[in-house]
């Protein structure tokens, strides 16, 4: 009964996640919120949050980003293809811009659900084809070089952020 | 198990998130090690891409050669042992022979038949038809040399499978555990080893071929199954290439 008592008395809950808590803990062991601490303590676990939230915000932008440049990435090769055959009748160029035009909008649409690996495989594609001209054509390596710098900054940044925020 | 705050040392019987005593995280920390899974990834393809570059070149400026296959084969073996290495204790786990289990022993041997023919006649008719272009005939390349077949199944049906399914089944698809489910492992991994084939229009059967090798190397965790199926595939498009090659020998 004594027991019992003495059980009653020293449980209490966190006033910010409400796990059961014992009154000697200064910290609760779920989310970290000083509940016996100082008011200092109070004020670096709030300033700790608001840091985590600003990265996940940010993280998240980054990440909206690289959809976009995923997005505009199929736009940009499926027109391509469609001159292409126009000008020229290559079919199959035409079909080749067609389907990773469509993997590049899949991955886009992807990153909703699986930012990671979507953006990664959108940058590893994105570096093959880049590859595969070169092959083909040496001189489309360094041609609109900047461009080719800006989605690649943008895929990276992308799966970084992705990996960093990733539960 | 008890834990411990790695600050104040006060030791928790319970399984807690944060310490009670002084609010350190207990939660492991996988970021880092995500991170360095995605830098080895990134490093990885990076490399074989320029790999891959280097060995069209070779092979535009010494189509007969067969020292230059001997390098580039054993560059490519170097390459995906050196990455592998980093990661030894779990691939080796991948060499452990299965239990014989007779239906996917069954599925090894007719799957890469059926496989071989579809995509061998698909890819033909796709290539004459369509793109009014014609597949090497990978026998072809090699009766530069004495005993044309032997060099052909050597290059393409025996090594290959040995190799690629270490690069992708083995080390790519232990590096992507670590960053995503098992499911999305096997999609991306299927993804990037019909990337690397350098074909686009060859995604529509690299891609689902990856996929099957994939399912099993995951239902399995053994890399056999998956070598013995690549293996009969690539052997079965190197005899239908030596038949056709001699047929069209003979017609002439």
């Amino acid at each position: 009964m004594e027991d019992m008592t003495i059980l009653e008395v020293s449980e209490s809950s966190c006033s910010i996640c409400k796990t059961p808590m014992q009154t000697e803990n200064i910290y609760c062991p779920e989310c970290g919120f000083p509940e016996n601490g100082t008011d200092s303590d109070v004020a670096k676990f709030h300033a700790r949050n608001a840091m985590k939230k600003n990265q996940h915000m940010d993280a998240g932008k980054k990440i909206r980003s690289a959809r976009n440049v995923l997005y505009v990435m199929a736009g940009i090769i499926i027109l391509f293809g469609v001159v292409s055959f126009f000008n020229d009748q290559d079919i199959a160029l035409l079909i080749s811009n067609v389907i990773v035009g469509i993997i590049y909008l899949a991955l886009g649409s992807w990153t909703s659900k699986k930012p990671l690996v979507a953006i990664l495989l959108g940058l590893l594609l994105y570096l093959t084809t880049i590859i595969i001209s070169a092959i083909f054509e040496p001189s489309t390596l360094f041609r609109g070089l900047i461009f080719k710098i800006f989605i690649i900054a943008y895929l990276g940044a992308g799966v970084y952020s992705a990996s960093s925020i990733k539960k | 198990m008890d834990k411990s705050c790695s600050s104040c040392k006060t030791v928790f019987l319970e399984d807690v998130k944060f310490c009670t005593n002084c609010g350190q995280s207990l939660l492991k920390s996988k970021v880092g090690t995500r991170t360095t899974s995605l830098n080895i990834i990134l490093a990885f393809y990076v490399i074989f891409l320029l790999f891959a570059v280097a060995a069209y070149f070779l092979y535009e400026q010494y189509p007969f050669s067969l020292k230059v296959e001997i390098i580039i084969e054993s560059i490519f073996a170097l390459l995906v042992l050196g990455f592998s290495a980093l990661d030894y204790r779990a691939i080796l786990k991948l060499y452990k022979l299965p239990k014989i289990d007779w239906k996917i022993v069954t599925f090894s041997v007719v799957f890469p038949i059926f496989s071989a023919f579809t995509v061998y006649f698909t890819v033909e008719y796709a290539n004459t038809h369509l793109f009014e272009s014609f597949e090497d005939n990978y026998y072809g390349g090699y009766t530069y040399l004495d005993h044309p077949l032997f060099w052909a199944i050597l290059f393409t049906a025996i090594l290959p499978p040995i190799f690629e399914e270490l690069a992708f089944r083995g080390f790519l698809f232990n590096q992507l555990q670590k960053l995503v489910s098992e499911k999305v492992t096997i999609i991306a991994t299927a993804f990037i080893f019909a990337l690397v084939h350098f074909s686009f229009i060859s995604l529509i059967w690299i891609l689902p071929f990856g996929l099957i090798l994939g399912y099993i190397r995951s239902k399995y965790n053994t890399l056999w199954y998956g070598i013995v199926i690549h293996f009969i595939h690539n052997f079965i498009i190197i005899m239908i290439d030596y038949y056709t090659y001699n047929s069209t020998l003979l017609e002439l």
